[in-house]
């Protein structure tokens, strides 16, 4: 019947379907279908940026107008991936650069960007809107003053937790005046910014929404720029601080007053730098807050943190540190009945932190707040019992990540391993897709992760199981899986090698520090020519001609269309 | 974040790799990461005391994107300056009140700043002639209070300013 109909009518149609994974199952419909949609997507998402080549994208998706990018893959935030790895983002830039895309969005995550690069992107696209770097490293303010000065339409520059080089400029400065439409700006991994150049930027952008700061803005500049945009929906304080003396009495009680006019704030980040008797200030705003994140806030004791936590009544989303302890959980669960997400971060991740939160915060939570649906939990311990009746009190879990500070912890209560816990949360969370397991855990978990974990699209596994059967169970039973990494566990040769084919079907596999030899990389690249299969040899940890049986420290592999990358750095093997 | 720390790689030798296979046992785990330390595997000064659990913060483990560790471990990030006066001198110091975990702590250091001894807290009920200065502070509502009498952590919630003052005639 839709073959009927004139294109028109369908790319109409396709106009109301929007997430990425519908428009690929609507491409695959028929040759007519993909015709349309292709011509028709604007937003295309790369979750590997050596899985295709630029130029395959420019010939696709001649319409695309924002693009996503990932380059390095996810452990590389814990120092696991050597620098100089890859993922380099000048020549996708240079590429559509070169082509006719009006390209206006630009989204990267754990990639490599240079000054250069966001030149040429800063003077290519004269439609340009919006930037997001996360996680990214290789680029100065130089590049900044690029954006600033060029992009004469920017609505959004975002840039979470970035390694950038500080340059003495003031980059912030180049915005020309006649830069009005910004909306979104966050600049909080920096440490530096020209405060005058701030508070005028932020002056002539009335439609800001979103506005991150850095830890040089002190508590006078904060409440100026509030004055200027009470409008605020998005705020992001940067140090937070004042003494206590009697000439700054005045301007606590300047941002006091200016803090009660704005009622927009929905979101509430930052507090880089903060002193516990300046938190008053924000208690009027908290009935309001649906996303507060205190994880950069060391100095606030558990008690101020509860104080503050009474008042925040309608939180959704809330990211604390575990000095909140396992007593502020419990005022947690008592006031924030509409809790879906919730974030613990270790203030002392390598020592024996005695306000650290344990099993006994998670059921409290668990029980006070049933829409909990994602959860990061860095405990001290954790037993079955806790995550059996999590399970049971929370069966809409969609992420699961438990990080037990002591990698092979058992259950202290029953030494058991707690394989029977997170067992417990696979079964009763049906819609579970991501999950993060620790503690002291066998092949038992695994079986059970294979078995119930059908929707499950990621798995990090350390320092866990006893044989190749673990990461073949969840091989075999885990349908969805797309990305699998896996460090420091006992899965060799025959279980990589069981199912080749079921690495086409995901985006990467990783694993470190396991059982995994030379020689089943050798046999695995061979069979499956559409897999990059990479070694990281690090240190010249291997050999000039190793042996075949040598174990390899550091393996990453990945489907791709277009081969072996050719920036791969001489410690990066590909193996074919 | 693959923010630059001392990245230490995360290679354990292939020793310690077929040991871990062959049992995954946690005294066997605990064995072979005990033997890195011994190693002289960069490690921190301060080392976890507890006896069953290995550190493991030369393996880059937990998996916490390093500025927030960072950030994090040291809490010394607030700051709370008081002013300091002691009765006689008009030229005040500053001290940072968070920067002692205690009366104990913030009476050592008054000490020292100002070359004296200093009562506080329950001393004063038992005056010892020799100890000429006691401690008070101005809190929010102006008045000039004892220090010691009020848990820490409501002293640094109240707390103005700091004055040291003569106990007696010395």
């Amino acid at each position: 019947m839709m073959n009927y109909f004139p294109d028109e009518v369908l790319e109409h149609v396709f106009d109301f379907v929007t997430s990425h994974r519908d428009r690929n199952a609507v491409s695959l419909v028929c040759k007519l279908w993909y015709r349309v949609e292709r011509y028709s997507r604007q937003r295309v998402f790369i979750g590997n940026c050596y899985a295709i080549s630029p130029e395959r994208l420019i010939a696709r998706f001649p319409g695309v107008k924002s693009l996503t990018l990932k380059g390095k893959p996810h452990f590389a935030d814990f120092n696991l991936v050597p620098q100089d790895w890859g993922g380099y983002v000048q020549p996708w830039i240079e590429a559509l650069a070169r082509s006719r895309i009006g390209l206006e969005e630009l989204r990267l995550k754990r990639m490599v960007v240079s000054d250069e690069s966001l030149d040429v992107l800063s003077r290519s696209f004269t439609n340009f809107k919006s930037l997001v770097l996360v996680s990214c490293e290789g680029f100065t303010t130089d590049g900044l003053a690029a954006i600033a000065a060029n992009c004469r339409f920017l609505r959004e520059l975002d840039l979470q937790e970035n390694e950038i080089e500080e340059k003495k400029n003031h980059w912030l400065g180049c915005f020309p005046d006649s830069c009005t439409s910004l909306v979104s700006l966050n600049f909080a991994c920096l440490k530096e910014i020209n405060l005058a150049a701030l508070e005028r930027l932020v002056a002539r952008n009335p439609n800001l929404k979103s506005l991150k700061l850095n830890r040089a803005v002190p508590l006078e500049a904060l409440q100026r720029i509030l004055m200027r945009a009470p409008q605020l929906v998005d705020l992001g304080t940067g140090s937070f601080v004042l003494d206590r003396d009697s000439d700054d009495s005045e301007t606590y009680r300047k941002l006091r007053t200016t803090i009660l006019k704005c009622r927009s704030i929905r979101n509430l980040s930052g507090f880089l730098e903060v002193a516990p008797h300046c938190l008053p200030a924000i208690y009027p705003i908290c009935v309001n807050l649906t996303y507060l994140n205190l994880s950069y806030a060391a100095g606030i004791h558990g008690s101020e943190l509860i104080k503050l936590i009474r008042l925040c009544g309608k939180l959704q989303r809330l990211w604390i540190l575990d000095c909140i302890g396992d007593k502020g959980l419990e005022i947690v669960a008592s006031t924030c009945k509409d809790l879906q997400e919730l974030r613990v971060f270790p203030s002392d991740p390598f020592g024996a932190g005695h306000d650290a939160v344990t099993e006994t915060g998670l059921v409290a939570i668990s029980s006070g707040c049933p829409k909990l649906n994602s959860l990061l939990y860095f405990c001290q311990q954790m037993t079955n019992a806790a995550l059996i009746a999590v399970a049971k009190n929370c069966p809409n879990f969609i992420r699961f990540r438990l990080c037990i500070l002591d990698p092979t912890k058992p259950d202290p209560v029953t030494m058991q391993p707690l394989d029977e816990g997170f067992g417990a949360i696979v079964q009763s969370s049906k819609r579970l897709r991501r999950l993060s397991l620790s503690g002291l855990l066998t092949d038992r978990v695994f079986l059970y992760i294979g078995m119930y974990a059908e929707q499950l699209e990621m798995l990090s596994i350390a320092f866990a199981g006893e044989s190749d059967k673990g990461m073949l169970y969840v091989l075999n039973g885990c349908k969805k899986l797309r990305k699998l990494e896996i460090r420091d566990s006992p899965f060799g040769d025959m279980a990589l090698l069981r199912d080749v084919g079921k690495y086409e079907t995901m985006r990467s596999l990783w694993m470190s520090s396991c059982d995994v030899t030379l020689g089943g990389c050798k046999t695995l690249a061979k069979k499956m020519p559409r897999l990059n299969v990479e070694i990281i040899n690090e240190n010249d940890q291997m050999e000039f001609a190793p042996e075949d049986s040598q174990k390899v420290e550091k393996m990453y592999l990945y489907r791709t269309l277009v081969g072996p990358r050719k920036d791969a750095p001489e410690f990066v093997w590909t193996l074919v | 974040m693959g923010r630059a720390t001392s990245s230490s790689s995360s290679s354990i030798d292939s020793n310690n790799h077929q040991s871990l296979s062959s049992s995954s046992s946690l005294s066997q785990l605990k064995r072979d990461l005990s033997t890195d330390l011994r190693l002289g595997l960069s490690i921190s000064a301060s080392q976890h005391n507890s006896s069953s659990t290995p550190r493991v913060q030369t393996l880059d483990y937990p998996p916490i994107q390093s500025l927030v560790a960072e950030g994090n471990e040291c809490n010394d990030h607030a700051t709370f300056f008081v002013k300091v006066y002691m009765e006689g001198i008009p030229i005040g110091r500053k001290l940072d009140l968070l920067a002692h975990d205690g009366y104990d702590d913030l009476i050592r250091t008054l000490d020292y700043m100002f070359n004296t001894n200093i009562l506080w807290g329950a001393e004063v009920d038992t005056m010892h002639p020799e100890k000429c200065h006691v401690l008070t502070y101005e809190d929010e509502e102006g008045d000039l209070m004892m220090v010691g009498d009020v848990p820490w952590e409501m002293f640094l919630s109240t707390v103005k300013r700091l004055k040291i003052t003569r106990a007696g005639p010395c």
